[in-house]
């Protein structure tokens, strides 16, 4: 038996060139120092694996029709307590998979991660980042429940305030002027075919760029840190260990390419990788277990004494929207449109070669106030989710 | 022998104090009275809640960057909130104790029973702030081998810093908009508890941030050696760039705590927006206009003297600035209430050809010119942080210390306004719909047996 595995190996390897794939995979130099905060990377691709993996069994029992598409829902929440619990996991997964991914843009951000030369990798980042927004979004449509159908209402709605082709687009997505089946029909075509052949195609090539250029981890693993501490001197360039590749990152500076001190990925990160991706998929199934999905009554255009409430991730769009005057809504959808621009415009307005956030002030103190912002727009919002 | 000399002092004392307690002149005696000491605690505690929390982050700043001067900061903002703390206290006792319990006692009773769990929690989290606010600054040299731990008490004095003040915020909001007072999480969460606690929770902190620029400029004043020079223009400049940055989130959170006074205590928003208060709200603009002016003049001011690049965009941000106060502050037309709108017939927005509403009408005009304001802030922070590295510390013009205590100054006038219009935009209620001011002196004791019969 382990003889037939042992030619099979061979075989393949032969042909597949396994074990250098392996070799390559696992025994690559990372940052030794802050190891536990490079881990929000891995945990985004497990919790973005869990959606694909969910996602595919709910096409098979979800059907995407205005009449079907709750009945298909109630009908697991009542008869099917596995898939219910499937349920859960999707959307308890979706919630924990966008802070995850926002910690580790914030992580990426803070540590300047972004600038060269991994620009490409954070521009992919900012794409993988939209195309969950944009997942979550269209994912809480699709229920067709009264939180579904008023969240279609006002989503589909949005792209109206853009001048000129506002209410093309608008129609374009709902399939007429209102709301309706076709809207559901495109909106589960973007869900489960659109976004995630995007996101899939992003995925490689963010993991891609992260090999080429290594992960660049934290300042503290430089040697260009030490030039912002008073009285302690640049040390020397590391001696312990070879600089392995692929390090070092070239056109970095030099001070900058290559970390004091690395390990293999293989066993010492994908340790804590796969500690942090437990951690998520334990609370996920805590969760989906002991609270679920919920689905609230079928959609119902007409009744007047709903209150809708937006998706959490939503609140600081929504209470935007809620506070400005209407003259203002359509320079109000700007701000998240310059926000993304900005994103977009990092690594090409940020091009000094500082990497300690402590030192870059100019970029650190406004990012900070952004972040600031929007969780203070989500918690003056989540008022609403107690209908306050 | 003692009894012999003090018998004589309590007769004399007994002539001089008045049988009853003082009438203030009545009703707005009574007011000006509670509101006087209010803005004077409010003053003073907001300053030690501003230290307790910005004070360890500025610790763990200087620990993280290795800087020395962030640690002396760190410090003089404790020693301040050990100083300060009774002061806030006696002003605190005096205003609960004495007058409101002594002015207004019926509303106090109905609003502590009420509000009974955030006050109990609020008293056990001031205790642990002041026993964590000695320990902070008393371990200081103590526990410098130590510097996590000493942080780390650090960080437990902010935890019971923010649950203070959000314990009272509970209080405050609920005042102005009541929910059912039997559900007492409809008490803990009620409309105005979330905008309340972020406004108040970031102008603490941007209050102090100004303050230490204000004090920071007096005290290089006073100072001779280059190196405490060099030490408080660099904390003036600090404390500017901190109270300017957080004071920039401040004009959403009020938008939202209005918005939400609007949709819950609409009498209450009526009067701050469009009555009487309307023109005291365009005073409070044009002070948050000409704040962010003076910041960001300084700023220009502080590179230009240190020669540093970035000084023309930063001058051209002050005037826009200006101008933008000046359109944001701008009366519509001279009315001081709605009544007198009405009667000039001009009570329509003014996109449907009106003009419009009394002075401190907030939309949308207003909110274009706060957005503005928001935006030239923002980059006046941004531009001079970016100029920041080509200045050295200890050689500022006069001006610029002058400009430092300005925006402490106008900061505190922005505090006492906004105490005014919120408790003002309330009257004659104290809990807003429930209970009024009038009545509240009564303590004729109550009739506790039946009147007599008329005779047959």
């Amino acid at each position: 038996m382990r003889r037939m595995a042992g030619a099979t190996l061979e075989w393949l390897d032969e042909r597949a060139a396994i074990r250098y794939l392996l070799r390559k995979g696992l025994y690559e130099a990372v940052p030794v120092r802050g190891a536990w905060f490079y881990t929000l990377g891995s945990a985004t691709l497990v919790l973005i694996t869990v959606q694909l993996i969910t996602g595919i069994f709910l096409t098979m029992l979800f059907v995407p029709s205005v009449k079907e598409a709750w009945e298909s829902l109630d009908y697991i929440r009542q008869h099917d307590a596995f898939a219910s619990v499937v349920r859960g996991i999707h959307l308890w997964d979706a919630y924990l998979l966008l802070l995850v991914l926002g910690l580790h843009m914030v992580r990426t951000f803070s540590s300047g991660s972004y600038k060269r030369p991994r620009e490409l990798n954070w521009l992919s980042g900012v794409g993988l980042f939209l195309l969950v927004l944009a997942m979550a979004i269209t994912g809480a449509m699709l229920p067709w429940d009264q939180a579904a159908y008023w969240t279609a209402v006002v989503t589909t709605n949005i792209p109206s305030y853009l001048p000129l082709v506002g209410s093309f687009l608008r129609d374009l997505w709902r399939g007429g002027t209102f709301v309706g089946p076709i809207t559901l029909v495109r909106t589960f075509g973007i869900h489960v075919w659109l976004i995630p052949a995007l996101l899939f195609t992003l995925i490689g090539a963010h993991l891609a760029l992260l090999r080429k250029h290594g992960e660049f981890g934290s300042y503290v693993n430089y040697r260009g840190a030490y030039r912002s501490y008073e009285g302690r001197e640049v040390p020397p360039a590391p001696a312990e260990r070879p600089i392995e590749p692929p390090y070092p990152s070239t056109p970095s500076e030099e001070e900058w390419s290559a970390p004091l001190q690395t390990e293999d990925f293989y066993p010492f990160q994908t340790f804590k990788d796969g500690v942090v991706s437990l951690v998520c998929l334990l609370i996920v199934l805590a969760l989906a277990l002991g609270i679920g999905a919920p689905l609230e009554d079928p959609a119902n255009p007409a009744a007047i004494s709903y209150t809708p409430t937006p998706e959490w991730f939503y609140l600081p769009l929504d209470q935007l929207l809620v506070l400005v005057p209407k003259e203002l809504i359509s320079l109000v959808l700007f701000i998240p449109l310059g926000g993304v621009l900005l994103l977009v415009a990092l690594p090409f307005i940020d091009r000094g070669p500082e990497r300690n956030p402590f030192e870059r002030p100019a970029v650190i103190v406004p990012g900070a106030i952004v972040v600031l912002f929007i969780v203070i727009l989500t918690l003056l919002g989540s008022g609403r989710l107690f209908n306050l | 022998m003692s009894a012999a000399l003090l018998l004589p002092l309590v007769h004399l004392l007994d002539l001089q104090l008045p049988e009853h307690a003082p009438s203030f002149g009545g009703e707005a005696g009574y007011r000006a009275a509670i509101g006087i000491i209010m803005s004077t605690h409010i003053l003073i505690s907001g300053l030690v809640s501003g230290a307790t929390q910005l004070g360890p982050f500025i610790e763990w700043l200087g620990y993280m960057r290795q800087r020395p001067r962030y640690d002396r900061l760190a410090h003089g903002l404790a020693r301040f909130a050990v100083y300060y703390f009774g002061i806030g206290t006696a002003t605190a006792i005096l205003f609960m104790v004495v007058l409101v319990v002594g002015l207004w006692g019926h509303f106090f009773t109905t609003l502590v029973r009420i509000t009974w769990w955030p006050f109990v929690i609020e008293a056990w989290s001031f205790v642990l702030m002041v026993v964590l606010t000695y320990i902070w600054y008393y371990t200081w040299e103590r526990l410098r081998p130590f510097k996590v731990l000493h942080m780390a008490l650090g960080g437990m004095l902010v935890v019971a810093s923010v649950i203070q003040v959000a314990m009272i915020d509970i209080v405050a909001s609920y005042m102005l908009t009541p929910g059912a007072p039997s559900d007492p999480i409809r008490i803990a969460i009620n409309p105005t508890v979330y905008p309340l606690d972020v406004h108040r929770l970031i102008a603490n902190l941007a209050y102090i941030g100004f303050a230490i620029g204000g004090f920071s400029a007096i005290l290089f004043w006073r100072s001779r050696e280059p190196e405490d020079r060099a030490f408080y223009d660099w904390a003036g400049s600090f404390g500017l760039l901190w109270g300017m940055s957080l004071t920039a989130l401040q004009p959403v959170v009020g938008y939202s705590y209005a918005k939400e006074i609007q949709l819950h205590s609409y009498a209450a928003w009526f009067k701050m927006m469009r009555g009487d208060l309307s023109t005291v709200f365009v005073w409070q603009i044009l002070l948050l206009g000409m704040m962010f002016t003076v910041g960001v003049w300084y700023f220009f001011r502080r590179l230009r003297t240190a020669g540093a690049r970035g000084t023309s965009l930063l001058k051209t941000a002050t005037i826009g600035l200006l101008i933008l106060a000046i359109f944001a502050a701008l009366p519509y037309h001279l009315a001081f209430n709605q009544d007198q709108v009405i009667k000039a017939g001009l009570n329509r927005p003014f996109w449907e050809g009106g003009l419009i509403d009394p002075l401190g009408a907030m939309i949308p005009n207003k909110v274009l010119a706060l957005m503005g304001l928001d935006l030239l802030a923002m980059l006046g922070v941004v531009w001079y942080l970016r100029g920041l590295r080509d200045v050295a510390w200890g050689a500022p013009a006069r001006g610029e210390q002058r400009l430092l205590i300005a925006s402490g100054v106008m900061v505190m006038m922005m505090i006492v306004t906004m105490g005014f219009i919120r408790e003002n935009s309330r009257v004659p209620y104290l809990i807003s719909g429930e209970i009024t001011v009038s009545g509240q002196q009564d303590v004729s004791p109550p009739q506790t047996s039946p009147a007599p019969l008329p005779p047959p």
